[in-house]
């Protein structure tokens, strides 16, 4: 402090030039920030480099029809409200062209269907095999259709009995009515266990486009509006949920909270920094390194990975907490230079040599997270060492020309300077006890093991309890919860997709006949592949056989083969015409169900799943062996595959914080070029990250990653304050004011993560319970451990 | 054409076939009902002509039938085609040409308005059965006569009234006349049913 600092204020020429730089970087980062898509589906969090299942299930998530399926339920009111309301949503639906499929238990509007299926059903019938038009095939499958006439599908079957007698199209029929359907009642589908109509739709848009999700979303409810308008106070109320919904909602919710959050955290941090700094110019310039942060971490996430998960747009709002404390450091400590204007230099020379490296420290945390094969962690990563390294370099380069000697307040520090010191002479007498407690809290760890990590994906949603009740509800109300297994065949195009998914079809119609399904959905009953069309066609016989056979098959029965000249005209048709094409279907009526069923595969290739309608006996072991030997057929349960892919994800988290914080000591070792030193700067924070498990444990928390990322932080955090302590200690300097801003600089990180552990989104308070106690402990425990470094009685500043 | 009326319309025509083959008397329904609910089980035999319009003659099937209180029915036809029509709880499940199929009953809500009626009469659920159909019983305990006629517009597009008649405690005839005229009457006899022929492979009784 009586060292004479060479120079002086930065002229007004290099001041221009810093700020001028600064703003331009900012604005380019806002720029990229307002082109931004903010995305919000958990596939985020799910790995890049899947096996087969995961691919399969990670399609499934991003880009699937589970991904773009909207379910309504319609509740109370009248039956015929529910009805007619069920009848008017789905018709304004269907006019508004956003959804591909709308089902409320209505089908008026088959008929298109019928007659599509009619014109192909020699392509289609499973019937259709060469002894289907012997004499004695002919014959059985006639006594068939004439087993339904005189009886209520009489009157329905008759008119085409003449175009075919053999039934084809009721063979067709009878495979596309799903086996467990909702109850159905007025015409409409309605649960069996509650007053409620029930619909399911699927979106055109993808489950990704957000904003077009909340476009049909908004869609729904008008439509649901204008049903209800004349119906009063008594109208049945909307019930909607499905991945859309959630997929908007948690967007929604989580930029509403980052904003909330960036508000109040904004809010106490300025009264904080006031009652410090008693200077409104001080409080302003404080905030420069965080706004820099939080623009640039967000702009970099953005220019690497496409978009922004809303995720880390939340994690943006802990950046403040910790980024704040550069400014605290550089406006406290540059105070009291000797000569007016020279502050910066010497807070250059003697403290940002350790604000530097706490921040490398820092990165080092966060690069191991880089490499994640998750996308969603490895954001997070690149989020904060691009914000940190902004706002230190902003706190480096910017604030000196703004502030060279700092703050000039003085406020309320002095009473905060004598709080930390009496910490600091105080605490070292307790370095025992809180040794002894953290070797408790080890052991308490130990125990516990994985037991403590046993929160599980769903853990991170965003979606409140009680929106995901109402989805389960309904998923069981309309029959959607099938165990949540799913049956993806694929190929490397369209063709070998159909062809694998019709061997898989083979194998699962024997379960059917056991039992242990009730029924399945393939596409291949409306797109059979052209191996099997053309099969079904070779199997048709000329005029000429078919009408010997007839007349032989007919001997004896009350339908003359005289009648059935069309039949035979329509046999003979049928061998000239082209064989169905999916692009001819995706046109026609039943493109929904092609669209539903089959999909382009994102790494090319074609892939079709297989809905599964489990029976009493079901069992996916069976279901397993049955398909097994058939390589591109893939058996995905949902709930299994996501358990194991978090635990993988988790596993890997654990290797890349442990790497991360391996890394970080590395570098502290190398700067401090001491073990003694080393141990001295480690030993805190190892002691405040086992205590917060610690404290974990006790409140039986369910750990789950972001409670890792949160440890993390709290080494990232921690490091600065063992790094100052450990700087105390060799130059032998403990003045009071630079203790007074670690203790701010602490108050301003405690209280941000506060807020964020009080957040209603669970991956925000997950990281705030931890790294608020954390980052508490780590400035304490620093204390407790510092040796002799209590402040000297002649204390420099006011 | 429609696709989904065919499907029901399938449906129908193997549920409706399936009608009681057992016991009942009285003049009016609570008694005929009280008479048939005391009987929780039975086997029949049957024989069906249908007489449709525009074929050369009547259709002829026969087979068995049976029932096991509260709600399952099985309708097995052995001739012309052996087929399967087997209702259970909710639960429909068909088995012809070595496949099963497996349906919820409540998403056809006229075939459940039939099932139940079928059911209604053979446990003797009075109330049930008028749910669904306008009922007539006419004749005496020992010859007696049940008169239904459908109340769901969807079921009454398609069968114009079905009449069971027995005789004491024994359900002997479902005739069934449809919209357009065709018609079907099926003669029941009680009692043990005929041995299942062995050539029926692949077929499984639900």
């Amino acid at each position: 402090m009586t060292q004479q600092q060479a120079g002086g204020p930065p002229g007004w020429r290099r001041r221009a030039v810093v700020l001028l730089a600064w703003l331009l970087v900012l604005l380019c980062g806002a720029v990229v920030i307002a082109r931004t898509q903010i995305g919000a589906d958990l596939s985020a969090f799910l790995p890049k480099s899947p096996d087969v299942r995961q691919r399969v299930l990670i399609e499934q998530l991003q880009s699937g029809v589970a991904s773009r399926t909207l379910m309504l339920g319609i509740e109370g009111g009248s039956a015929e409200q529910r009805a007619a309301v069920s009848r008017a949503v789905a018709k304004d639906m269907r006019e508004s062209k956003l959804f591909e499929l709308v089902q409320n238990g209505d089908v008026s509007d088959w008929s298109d269907s019928g007659t599509w299926v009619f014109q192909h059903r020699y392509q289609l019938s499973p019937g259709v095999n060469p002894g289907h038009f012997t004499a004695e095939g002919l014959r059985d499958a006639i006594n068939e259709t004439l087993s339904m006439l005189g009886t209520p599908a009489g009157n329905v079957i008759k008119p085409f009995l003449d175009r075919d007698p053999t039934g084809e199209t009721q063979r067709i029929a009878m495979e596309l009515v799903p086996a467990s359907a909702p109850r159905s009642e007025d015409g409409v589908w309605m649960s069996r266990t509650a007053p409620r109509a029930l619909m399911i739709s699927t979106t055109r848009a993808a489950g990704s486009d957000l904003d077009a999700q909340a476009v049909a979303i908004a869609r729904v409810q008008s439509a649901y509006a204008a049903a209800t308008r004349d119906m009063g106070a008594d109208a049945p109320k909307l019930l909607l949920s499905g991945p859309p919904v959630f997929s908007v909602m948690s967007r929604d919710k989580i930029k509403t909270e980052a904003i909330h959050l960036a508000v109040v955290g904004g809010i106490v941090m300025g009264g904080l920094l006031l009652l410090a700094f008693a200077s409104p110019r001080a409080l302003v310039i404080a905030f420069l390194p965080v706004a820099t942060g939080v623009v640039i971490g967000t702009a970099s996430v953005s220019l690497v990975f496409g978009s922004v998960h809303g995720l880390t747009l939340g994690f943006g709002s802990t950046l403040i907490g910790e980024t704040v404390d550069y400014a605290i450091y550089y406006l406290i400590q540059a105070r009291g230079a000797a000569v007016a204007g020279t502050g910066w230099q010497r807070w250059r020379d003697q403290n940002w040599p350790t604000v530097r490296l706490g921040l490398l420290t820092s990165v080092c945390g966060f690069a191991a997270l880089v490499f994640s094969g998750f996308p969603g962690l490895a954001q997070l990563g690149v989020f904060s060492i691009a914000g940190l390294v902004a706002a230190a370099l902003a706190t480096r380069y910017v604030l000196p020309m703004l502030a060279p000697d700092g703050a000039t307040g003085m406020g309320m520090r002095r009473y905060m300077a004598q709080v930390a010191g009496a910490l600091v002479r105080g605490l070292p007498r307790l370095r025992w006890p809180l040794a002894a407690l953290g070797v408790a809290a080890l052991a308490l760890v130990l125990w516990q093991g994985g037991h403590l990590w046993r929160a599980d994906l769903g853990a991170m949603s965003p979606v409140p309890k009680a929106a995901q009740q109402l989805d389960e509800m309904l998923r069981n109300d309309i029959g959607a919860s099938d165990g949540g297994v799913l049956v993806v065949a694929y190929g490397d195009d369209e063709q070998a997709a159909l062809r694998h998914t019709e061997a898989a079809a083979a194998r699962l119609d024997a379960l059917v006949d056991s039992g242990e399904l009730v029924g399945y959905e393939t596409v291949t009953r409306v797109l059979p592949s052209l191996a099997m069309q053309k099969a079904r066609i070779a199997s048709l016989p000329d005029a000429e056989t078919l009408r010997a056979s007839l007349e032989e098959a007919t001997k004896g029965m009350p339908l003359p083969a005289s009648r059935l000249g069309p039949f035979l005209a329509d046999v003979e048709a049928a061998r000239e015409l082209p064989p169905v094409q999916r692009a001819e279907l995706a046109e026609g009526p039943l493109g929904p169900v092609l669209n539903t069923l089959m999909y382009q595969r994102p790494g090319g290739g074609w892939g079709t799943l297989v809905v599964l309608h489990p029976g009493a006996k079901f069992d996916q072991g069976r279901l397993e062996a049955a398909l097994a030997g058939l390589p591109e057929v893939q058996v995905v349960d949902v709930g299994r595959e996501l358990a194991s892919l978090y635990q993988r994800y988790l596993h890997e988290a654990f290797v890349q914080v442990l790497l991360g914080a391996l890394a970080g000591v590395v570098l502290l070792g190398i700067y401090l070029r001491s073990w003694r030193r080393l141990l001295a700067v480690c030993q805190p924070l190892l002691f405040a990250v086992v205590l917060t498990l610690g404290g974990m444990a006790v409140l039986q928390a369910a750990l789950g990653i972001l409670h890792l990322v949160g440890l993390l932080l709290i080494v990232a955090v921690g490091s600065n304050y063992a790094l100052f302590f450990d700087q105390l200690r060799t130059t032998g300097r403990a003045d009071e004011d630079t203790l007074a801003s670690l203790m701010l600089a602490n108050l301003t990180t405690v209280v941000s993560f506060g807020l964020i552990a009080i957040s209603d989104i669970p991956a925000l308070s997950s990281i705030g319970r931890v790294v608020a106690p954390g980052a508490l402990l780590a400035l304490l425990l620093s204390a407790a451990f510092a040796r002799s470094v209590g402040p000297s009685k002649a204390s420099r500043g006011s | 054409m429609r696709l989904d009326r065919l499907c029901r319309a399938f449906v129908l025509a193997l549920a409706f076939c399936a009608v009681p083959a057992f016991a009942a008397a009285g003049f009016e329904l609570p008694e005929l009902m009280a008479l048939l609910a005391k009987q929780k089980s039975g086997e029949a035999r049957f024989t069906e002509q249908r007489f449709v319009h525009g074929l050369e003659g009547p259709l002829d099937a026969s087979g068995t039938l049976s029932f096991d209180a509260p709600d399952k029915l099985v309708r097995r036809t052995l001739s012309p085609r052996v087929e399967t029509m087997a209702v259970e709880g909710n639960t429909l499940t068909l088995s012809r040409g070595g496949r099963n199929r497996t349906l919820a009953l409540d998403s056809m809500p006229e075939l459940l308005g039939l099932v139940e009626a079928m059911r209604g009469t053979l446990t003797g659920d009075g109330a049930t059965l008028q749910r669904y159909f306008r009922s007539t019983v006419s004749g005496s305990s020992a010859k007696w006569t049940l008169d239904l006629t459908p109340l769901d517009s969807r079921l009454a597009a398609q069968v114009r009234s079905m009449r069971i008649s027995g005789r004491a405690s024994d359900v002997l005839g479902l005739e069934m006349e449809f919209v357009g005229g065709d018609r079907s009457v099926m003669n029941i006899t009680p009692g043990g049913a005929v041995a299942v022929p062995a050539g029926a492979p692949g077929r499984t009784t639900p």
